[in-house]
């Protein structure tokens, strides 16, 4: 019932702005991130390929940054400010996301049709 | 108008008082739970860290025939964030005594533990049930603080008469919402896909047979079979997200009961290792907005707990 066969799961790429929040010396951006090349690959739940080893959105904070930039649970993260996300380590993703001198970060990410069924699941409530 | 609130466990003595355990680590769960190297072993520990990606832990609800409708109820009454428009409609008490075709099989109900003092009969009963459950949900949604939450549905989920009144009201709306849709089908109307499956069985080719072979022993001889999980989460207007851990690694992982309505209906998280018993799933809390930077910029908010030797990691930005 939750898979239906045959049915194409196509992606879709979504060019995302988040204005990062400003709270006194920290910068927000309301979203979770998980994957990267020194990780597990097969214990990602969004993805297809489980030895896809990018870096994946697990997490938007309801009416944050990002929620409102319109990143979503899921979403897979392809580029920050035209650096390449496919290929890089956890921490060296989180380094490109919280620069503290940029309080704006344009991603570029890759996002599945509605028939995945894990990654619907993860829309706050 | 006040609700007698039945506080006494009707539960004997010796048996473990509340009805859902307090939240427990869910990777520390997996790891005592399933130790051992069988490859049955590796597949549901293995769903219980994909789990863990997204939900910080877990709670062990009463093993019976009532686990499924419980996990459910308390996941409703600890979750939601309102109650459905058509549950605070007056019309719904009334259901109990104009459910069609069923009507006497409705006044033969059959409840645990017995009935109240001075009662009438079943269908009153019944009225009560969805009464209650009403006013609970209504009471849950608008608690302020999650400690009064909590505290409140742990009053409730201490094997209390109003639990199991409140998990018979939950089987009643299944029969009420099983009537609605076979007489939908029988009039040529569109019915979700569920349906036909509910129905096509041998032994429940209507909602009466629906009742009197799988309905009625919920709880006492039977719990829910898959099937009957769709027409929960139709009754309820949720959608109830089910990590089944025996189909890690398949499509099936993660299924919605039902899954047309994923956009709009609310949804109640539950896990369970084989489609029998059912746990409670506890998200991982959305403490601040943002995460605290200490001197050299690096997030004091990192993901996830240090328990163990860190493969996966999710960090909050």
């Amino acid at each position: 019932m939750s898979y239906i066969p045959g049915q194409p799961v196509t992606a879709v790429v979504q060019r995302i702005e988040i204005q990062k929040l400003r709270d006194g010396d920290n910068l927000i951006l309301g979203f979770s991130i998980g994957g990267g090349i020194d990780q597990d690959p097969g214990q990602n739940p969004f993805s297809e390929d489980k030895t896809d080893k990018g870096i994946y959105v697990t997490r938007v904070s309801k009416g944050g940054p990002a929620d409102v930039a319109g990143l979503m649970t899921g979403d897979k993260i392809m580029q920050v400010n035209g650096w390449d996300m496919t290929m890089v380590t956890h921490d060296q993703a989180r380094k490109r996301l919280t620069k503290k001198n940029e309080d704006v970060v344009r991603l570029l990410v890759t996002r599945k049709s509605l028939e995945d069924v894990v990654r619907q699941s993860m829309m706050p409530h | 108008e006040q609700e007698r609130q039945e506080k006494t466990s009707l539960l004997p003595n010796s048996e473990e008082k509340s009805s859902v355990a307090a939240p427990e680590c869910l990777l520390s769960y997996a790891r005592r739970e399933w130790k051992g190297n069988t490859a049955k072993s590796l597949l549901i520990r293995k769903g219980y860290e994909a789990t863990a990606w997204v939900f910080e832990s877990l709670r062990r609800v009463r093993g019976d025939n009532y686990c499924a409708l419980r996990a459910t109820l308390f996941q409703l009454l600890g979750q939601s964030r309102k109650v459905p428009a058509w549950l605070q409609d007056p019309e719904i008490l009334k259901w109990p005594k104009q459910v069609q075709c069923v009507q006497d099989l409705v006044a033969q109900w059959r409840f645990p533990f017995g009935s109240r003092d001075g009662e009438g009969g079943a269908v009153e009963r019944l009225e009560r049930c969805l009464k209650l459950l009403r006013s609970r949900w209504l009471e849950a949604v608008e608690c302020v603080h999650p400690a009064e939450r909590e505290r409140m549905c742990q009053q409730v989920f201490e094997g209390t008469l109003d639990e199991y009144e409140m998990l018979e009201a939950l089987k009643f709306l299944m029969l009420h919402t099983a009537v609605q849709l076979h007489g939908a089908i029988s009039k040529g109307l569109r019915v979700p896909e569920f349906c036909w499956l509910l129905f096509a069985r041998d032994t429940s080719k209507c909602p009466r047979t629906f009742f009197t072979n799988h309905l009625r022993h919920v709880g006492f001889s039977g719990g829910l079979e898959q099937v009957e999980m769709f027409l929960l989460g139709y009754s309820l207007q949720q959608t109830i997200q089910v990590y089944r851990l025996y189909k890690t690694d398949s499509e099936e992982f993660v299924t919605y009961y039902p899954d047309d309505h994923k956009p709009d209906w609310p949804c109640l998280s539950l896990v369970t290792e084989d489609d029998r018993h059912y746990n409670i799933l506890v998200p991982k809390q959305d403490k601040q907005l943002y995460s605290k930077f200490d001197e050299s910029g690096r997030s004091k908010m990192n993901h996830p707990s240090g328990s163990q030797a860190q493969k996966q990691h999710v960090t909050r930005l």
